[in-house]
């Protein structure tokens, strides 16, 4: 009974990720909801890199913590990892950002985007607790690239209490090794 | 450019040829190569991250992650559930672990043999081991040079009566920094860097480092060559179209347990290539303590406790400390906004005690299973069975219940949304608790099986002699990924020793 239903939630999953293009036509990411990044990207498109901004927005909100300079580390992060780990992550931010698919599952027929603060942190945490696999796992990713791309930023540290590392004095003898 | 021995992919063409061509230059592939070019034979070792060195090693998560480990850091089972830490530069993990160092225990060894056709005895291993601890200068931590993450545990599982010990560590003038997990940044660490792959390229060995190898060809039941292609970048993440191909006598895989099953998969070599990989899946509790515990200083490993690895009502735990720097604390943190926040601030306060699981030793685990993604990269996929899932509650009630014996005045999961523990009649509510993908954060930074020795060919892949492919004749590997189960200790050192035993037998065999 249980792997049915998983099933058929997975087959639920899948057809509403088909149409979330869709959904992006019908609202579209406006300009207006668009920060833009500062240099070039490798991964993501510019309305991937808006709706990764507006959720690191509210993932991240130490006082040091800038939306789209997360953004930008989290696209070199995705650089460094396997095409179809890339492709899943750019599909994760079209379902996040749909309407249909926020209509459909969650009673939120507006895109991520144009959404109030409180209301993204609603549309995140259904997604944090969704019955479906993709979504939960998605959310996880989605924060802990964020997190990671703002705490392994140097200019975090003050907010967290970190020193930073320690200074050393080599041993007299130290040779870098050949 | 070439550094002595140490030559970057990008500036060779064509064909190289040596006796032995060893892929992957980490724990097995480093020892390899050294014990046999020291034996006078002609040795390639080819490693696809790039070659950093203790200038490179800044202290900086952000610098160090995307240097030194598999995705830059992000590395994750297929399902995206468990964050996997992986080395991938010369020297492989070794160049990144916390240097705890066990030898693989009798009772493993044993189980092998009973369960799995091994032939490998403590006693064969011991000399081996003895040469390697040398090398390494693997010794006794002292109990009082623990930081206070260490200490904490040590107290907390006195308290509540786990057999706790200090572990040994492969470390030669420790500064006690706290930063084995981003690079010696003295070099005290006796990595594969400083020791085993210079020793190797003191005996004439060739380290062709950003050489990612694509596939081995097999004709008439051996390898006659393997194919690569020369990676490019800053961290040698983007293929550059360069093609090299190395011919050898001999090839050796000691890629570890995702990319040597990955290597073999993708040169069609399949069999029981990718089964069983098993994985110590870890959950952790991070304490929070009134005085300062500045997780992110002192040697970031030291005591472990292996009270509950033989438990006779659920699957094995050990138990050990895991430093926190900010980048892993906001990992290990759960929440978004003001409450991940609000953990972050405590940092210097923290303790992060984590409990590894020994999977692989009932035959209700069939553990984990490599596969090829659509573009040849290799991915695991890890189902988290019922036994795991009771020992990962066992895990978080011990845990909790040790930080508190310990003085902590909360303990809090790594579950999103996260339960928070602070007092005895608190541990009830972790009973309840979910440990579905994607409720808790867990990962693995011990990669185990996937090529498995064994009699059989039906459930393993190369025989316990010498590590030789059942059926290609001139292909070994000798890696994390040869191990049937996990090992219950951390692997290196078991890595270390096995390698060791088994090049030496090579080497004799094959200078004859």
């Amino acid at each position: 009974m249980k792997r049915r239903r998983f099933l058929r939630w997975g087959l639920f999953g899948a057809g509403t990720l088909a149409v979330a293009g869709m959904g992006l036509q019908l609202w579209p990411t406006t300009r207006r909801h668009r920060p833009s990044p500062g240099r070039a990207l490798a991964v993501l498109d510019e309305r991937e890199f808006a709706i990764l901004a507006a959720a690191a927005a509210r993932i991240v909100t130490a006082p040091s913590a800038d939306p789209v300079a997360i953004a930008e580390r989290v696209d070199d992060s995705l650089a460094m990892q396997p095409l179809e780990a890339q492709a899943d992550f750019k599909k994760l931010l079209g379902t996040l950002e749909s309407a249909l698919v926020g209509l459909m599952l969650d009673g939120r027929p507006h895109p991520f985007t144009h959404l109030s603060p409180d209301d993204q942190d609603a549309a995140l945490f259904a997604f944090r607790d969704s019955r479906i696999l993709l979504r939960r796992t998605g959310y996880q990713a989605l924060r802990k690239l964020c997190v990671a791309a703002h705490y392994s930023d140097e200019k975090s540290w003050a907010d967290v209490g970190y020193p930073g590392p320690p200074e050393f004095i080599l041993p007299k003898d130290y040779q870098v090794p050949q | 450019m070439s550094n002595g021995g140490f030559i970057d992919a990008q500036t060779l063409e064509g064909e190289l040829t040596a006796d032995v061509c060893v892929i992957g230059s980490g724990a097995g592939g480093a020892v390899t190569a050294q014990v046999l070019a020291a034996a006078g034979l002609e040795v390639i070792v080819v490693e696809e991250g790039g070659h950093r060195t203790r200038p490179d090693f800044k202290m900086r998560e952000d610098v160090a992650f995307q240097q030194l480990y598999e995705d830059g850091g992000a590395r994750a089972t297929k399902d995206a559930a468990i964050a996997i830490l992986q080395g991938r530069s010369v020297g492989g993990s070794t160049v990144v672990n916390w240097t705890t160092c066990f030898r693989t225990p009798e009772t493993v060894l044993d189980h092998w043999k009973a369960n799995h056709g091994s032939t490998i005895s403590l006693a064969e291993l011991m000399p081996h081991y003895l040469a390697v601890e040398e090398r390494l200068s693997i010794a006794a931590w002292p109990l009082e040079e623990s930081n206070a993450n260490n200490r904490l545990l040590y107290e907390g599982c006195k308290a509540i009566g786990v057999e706790v010990a200090p572990t040994r560590r492969n470390v030669k003038r420790c500064m006690k920094s706290g930063y084995c997990g981003m690079g010696c940044p003295v070099d005290a660490k006796q990595s594969m860097i400083v020791t085993y792959l210079p020793d190797a390229v003191a005996k004439g060995a060739r380290v062709v480092y950003g050489l990612r190898v694509d596939r081995l060809d097999e004709e008439a039941g051996k390898i006659v060559r393997a194919r690569g292609t020369a990676m490019g970048g800053a961290n040698r993440y983007s293929p550059t179209g360069k093609l090299l191909t190395i011919r050898a006598k001999h090839f050796v895989l000691s890629a570890g347990a995702i990319n040597s099953p990955g290597i073999l998969l993708r040169s069609g070599i399949a069999g029981a290539v990718g089964r069983r990989t098993f994985i110590h899946p870890v959950v952790g509790v991070a304490g929070l303590f009134k005085d300062p515990v500045e997780p992110y200083y002192g040697p970031p490993q030291s005591i472990a406790a292996h009270g509950l690895a033989h438990r006779t009502d659920g699957i094995g735990l050990f138990l050990e400390a895991a430093p926190l720097h900010p980048m892993m604390a906001s990992l290990a943190s759960s929440g978004q906004g003001a409450d991940h926040l609000a953990t972050m601030r405590t940092l210097p306060h923290l303790t992060a005690h984590i409990a590894l699981v020994i999977d692989g030793f009932s035959a209700e685990e069939p553990g984990g299973t490599v596969t090829l993604r659509g573009s040849g990269a290799p991915v695991l996929d890890y189902p988290i069975g019922p036994r795991v899932v009771e020992g990962f509650r066992t895990a978080m009630k011990t845990l909790a219940r040790l930080d508190l014996a310990a003085g902590a005045q909360s303990v809090r999961t790594g579950h999103d949304p996260s339960i928070t523990v602070r007092s005895e009649a608190d541990l009830a509510k972790l009973d309840a608790l979910s440990y579905e993908p994607g409720r808790i954060a867990i990962f693995s930074a011990h990669l185990m099986g996937g090529c498995a020795l064994g009699s059989d060919p039906a459930t393993s892949v190369v025989r316990p002699e010498d590590l030789r492919h059942h059926s290609v004749e001139n292909l070994h590997v000798i890696d994390g990924s040869v191990f049937p189960t996990s090992l219950g200790v951390n692997p290196q050192l078991s890595i270390y020793g096995l390698a060791h035993r088994t090049a030496t037998r090579l080497a004799s065999a094959w200078k004859a």
